[in-house]
């Protein structure tokens, strides 16, 4: 069994009057990284979470079956999950004139729902406005990692120098050599499972015990390899061998990585309490204050550097400042946007360094919706195997805008799919009709499907953007986020393509397509928000420098997602803890230095 | 492997709790949750003990179904589910007891309204199509009666239409996610500890 977490003082007892070296706003995969790093160094860092703190050794359940839980793993009946109709057809704020007492984002529809409903946030409390868009939220220690979907991908300088190969917006102010030594950093520290395939546009990380393939996703390996394309086992952010860690073990392949809104109950998939929370906590350098709801960075009017930030504490809604010398915002790529923009004063009349004007603005992220499903037919039927307790199935790296041009669309997508026996297969709602028909319809087939679902880049975009919203307010009396956010003609070309391409690899491999989707899903759906903060060497063009500082207040600094310059295709998670560790290292240098 | 009575009734009183600290609940809504807590304990147990208790005494452990209603569902869940040569079927898996359940402490009268309702409706179709009640007719009359109902599944109409999508979907999740469904009909052989992950490792050439 892994170690019980430590004893972190209760949030009442913690020091506002000391002024901190450095206060980390935030504990997600950035927050977290950045209090590891910090603590670490040796610089006392005060870490503020807006939610609270929940043991999701105790809350996840995930060896638990349905019929152990009294609604099968559903949500008590006043919590309402928003479905895609409701995203589709109507607008943010979406829990407004809703009946339910709770409302939760998408994520909660399906089954297994009941685990995660105190790890993401009640959209009654958290509105926001403008266009439709589906923000997934969780607002406890840890934030989106104790739920997130595990795949842990490298960019490349295919992504960082994007803009120099086919000309559409800027390049990142760092490329990859700047950046390998981090990654690999980030891997032996965490854990990731994987299998090496020498590919430029996705670079190998330093891998422990792959995933392995079931007989269809071999086939289809095996297929694509033929059409130059590759098939990978789930590069997951998950330790597979274990890792110096007493806090987490390693994955021994049970459990519901399946379920929706996942979460791993002994953290063998990585998250930010356990990976890198509670070792920064030993460090005996962090102090920890959850429930704390960050509603603005503090300005020294003398220097015209940051002193610290304003909070609420939500559970007895009393307003307090805490004092540093470095601030460090992880807030989620939103919120920190969000964060800069409640910052104004008068040094800063558009909110703490956002001179260029650029914060808020290049939102990018990905796009889905693609997706095919097919029928192996020699699984129709098959004896019963083993296919589940893996972390993930497969990822196929994109293929599109490599060495040749799409005259179509510009950047690329990529695939996750998988195959195979899951507890509750997609047989049981697919398949028409009743009797003794629908009961072996669901039986033969609930092992003999394969699917695949696309991710493309979404461009980013000066007039995609988000700002504050003038009259309406969330819970805490903070002003809420209004979203100026659509898909462009790339995305949907891309996306013709995407679902041309899904169709063309499953008829290559001999499978019998069953549904097709084309169309794509609400913006928002693959919960990679990124940029509305950017780096770049231009202080008129970017938000930050190449070590994710303000170019205008040099002892800001901005670590999550907002930072980065495009969205590329592959999920953002170990970039983003790659880089805030990068950053990190240079604040931690420059803070001895006397530089901040 | 059925939640202990305790644990069941902890978590009734933690959803209790919760409602507490929300500021939204409505007073209406904080009875109900009340409600709902003090007819917990009287709840059957999945298994064992109860199976062995004669019909009269069941009825009374039905928490939202009249009897009469109860019974129907539970014909209409065995007709879309049926025990074959495989396992056995929605019957014994009890899946009319936890939909009964589940409509109970369903948030808002729509569920409920929309059950007895279509219950009728099946009544009605019934002694449309073979002169009597649903329960009265014939094994060949129910499914019939079934039949003209799911005619429309992929894009349902008729109220009796939605009422079979509901149905349907409510049985087979239940049902599946039931021991039977899981263990017997669908022989998952999952959750279970794993040395070395199922299947090729691709890294090995």
């Amino acid at each position: 069994m892994q170690a019980a977490a430590p004893n972190i003082p209760n949030d009442r007892t913690v020091d506002l009057k000391k002024v901190y070296d450095a206060i980390v706003v935030g504990s997600g995969a950035a927050g977290g990284m950045a209090a590891y790093v910090l603590a670490s160094a040796g610089m006392k860092t005060l870490l503020l979470e807006a939610g609270r703190r929940i043991d999701t050794t105790e809350e996840l359940k995930s060896t638990e079956w349905p019929y152990e839980h009294p609604r099968r793993g559903e949500m008590p009946p006043d919590r309402h999950a928003l479905t895609l109709n409701e995203y589709t057809f109507r607008k943010p704020p979406y829990a407004e004139r809703l009946k339910a007492n709770h409302a939760h984002s998408y994520v909660q529809g399906w089954g297994g729902s009941d685990y995660s409903k105190n790890i993401v946030v009640d959209e009654k409390d958290h509105p926001y406005t403008g266009t439709n868009y589906a923000w997934v939220r969780a607002r406890c220690l840890g934030g989106k990692t104790n739920i997130w979907g595990r795949l842990a991908l490298r960019l490349s300088d295919y992504d960082f120098k994007a803009a120099s190969r086919d000309g559409y917006g800027e390049d990142w102010p760092i490329e990859y050599k700047d950046v390998e030594k981090y990654y690999d950093k980030v891997d032996l520290l965490l854990g990731i499972s994987g299998v090496k395939e020498n590919l430029p546009y996705l670079p190998d990380s330093i891998f422990q015990r792959p995933i392995r393939l079931n007989d269809p996703e071999v086939h289809l390996r095996n297929t694509l390899s033929k059409m130059g394309r590759t098939l990978t086992p789930y590069r997951a952010g998950v330790t597979t061998d274990g890792v110096k860690n007493k806090y987490r073990m390693r994955c021994y392949g049970r459990g519901a990585c399946n379920r929706r809104a996942g979460g791993c109950d002994i953290h063998a998939a990585f998250d930010s309490p356990t990976g890198l929370i509670f070792p920064a906590f030993e460090t005996g350098n962090l102090t920890i204050r959850t429930n704390a709801t960050v509603s603005e960075v503090l300005v020294d009017t003398n220097t015209g550097k940051a002193r610290g930030v304003a909070f609420v504490d939500t559970v007895t809604a009393k307003s307090y400042e805490a004092k540093a010398k470095v601030v460090v915002l992880a807030a989620s790529t939103l919120e920190s946007a969000r964060l800069m923009l409640l910052s104004k004063s008068r040094l800063y009349p558009n909110g703490i360094g956002n001179s260029s004007g650029h914060v808020g603005h290049n939102f990018c992220e990905h796009v889905m919706g693609p997706n095919v499903t097919a029928l192996v037919k020699d699984k129709d039927g098959a004896k019963r195997t083993l296919d589940d307790g893996r972390p993930g199935g497969f990822y196929i790296p994109r293929f599109r805008n490599l060495s040749e041009r799409n005259p179509k669309f510009i950047r690329g997508y990529g695939f996750e799919g998988g195959s195979g026996v899951t507890m509750l297969p997609d047989s049981v709602f697919d398949t028409p009709g009743f009797g003794k028909d629908y009961k072996k319809g669901v039986r033969d087939y609930a092992g003999a499907m394969i699917s695949l679902g696309g991710f493309g880049e979404v461009l980013p975009r000066y007039e995609n953007y988000v700002d504050l919203d003038p009259d309406v307010k969330d819970r805490w009396g903070i002003s809420v986020l209004r979203f100026h956010y659509k898909f462009g003609d790339n995305e949907k070309k891309m996306c013709e393509d995407m679902a041309d391409a899904a169709q063309e690899m499953m008829e290559a491999a001999g499978f019998t397509e069953i549904s097709l989707r084309r169309s794509l899903l609400t913006e928002g759906w693959s919960i990679h928000e990124l940029g509305v903060a950017r780096m770049g060497t231009d202080p008129k063009k970017s938000v930050l420098n190449q070590f994710q500082q303000s170019h205008d207040v040099k002892n800001l600094f901005v670590v999550d997602g907002s930072s980065h310059v495009n969205a590329a295709c592959q999920n953002p998670t170990w970039t983003i803890m790659a880089l805030a560790w990068r950053s990190c290292d240079y604040l931690a240098d420059e803070f001895k230095k006397g530089n901040l | 492997m059925a939640k202990s009575e305790d644990e069941r009734r902890g978590d009734v009183e933690a959803g209790r709790r919760e409602a507490n600290a929300t500021s939204g609940v409505g007073r209406r809504e904080m009875m109900k949750l009340a409600a709902g807590a003090v007819i917990a304990p009287a709840l059957p147990q999945t298994g064992q003990k109860n199976s062995r208790r004669p019909a009269k005494a069941q009825n009374k452990a039905h928490r939202f179904f009249t009897p009469d209603e109860f019974a129907m569902v539970d014909e209409l869940s065995e007709l879309i589910i049926p025990t074959d040569e495989h396992s056995p079927g929605a019957r014994a898996a009890k899946v009319a007891e936890y939909i009964d359940r589940r409509l109970a402490e369903s948030f808002g009268d729509e569920p409920k309204l929309q059950w007895r309702e279509g219950l009728k409706l099946v009544d009605q179709i019934s002694a449309e199509m073979n002169g009597r009640p649903f329960m009265q007719a014939s094994q060949d009359q129910r499914v019939a009666v079934l039949s003209r109902m799911a005619r429309k599944e992929s894009n349902p109409e008729k109220p009796e239409e939605k009422f079979f999508v509901e149905l349907k979907s409510r049985v087979a999740r239940a049902y599946y996610t039931s021991k039977t469904g899981i263990h017997d009909e669908l022989e998952y052989k999952g959750n279970t500890y794993l040395r070395e992950f199922a299947g090729v490792d691709v890294s090995k050439g």
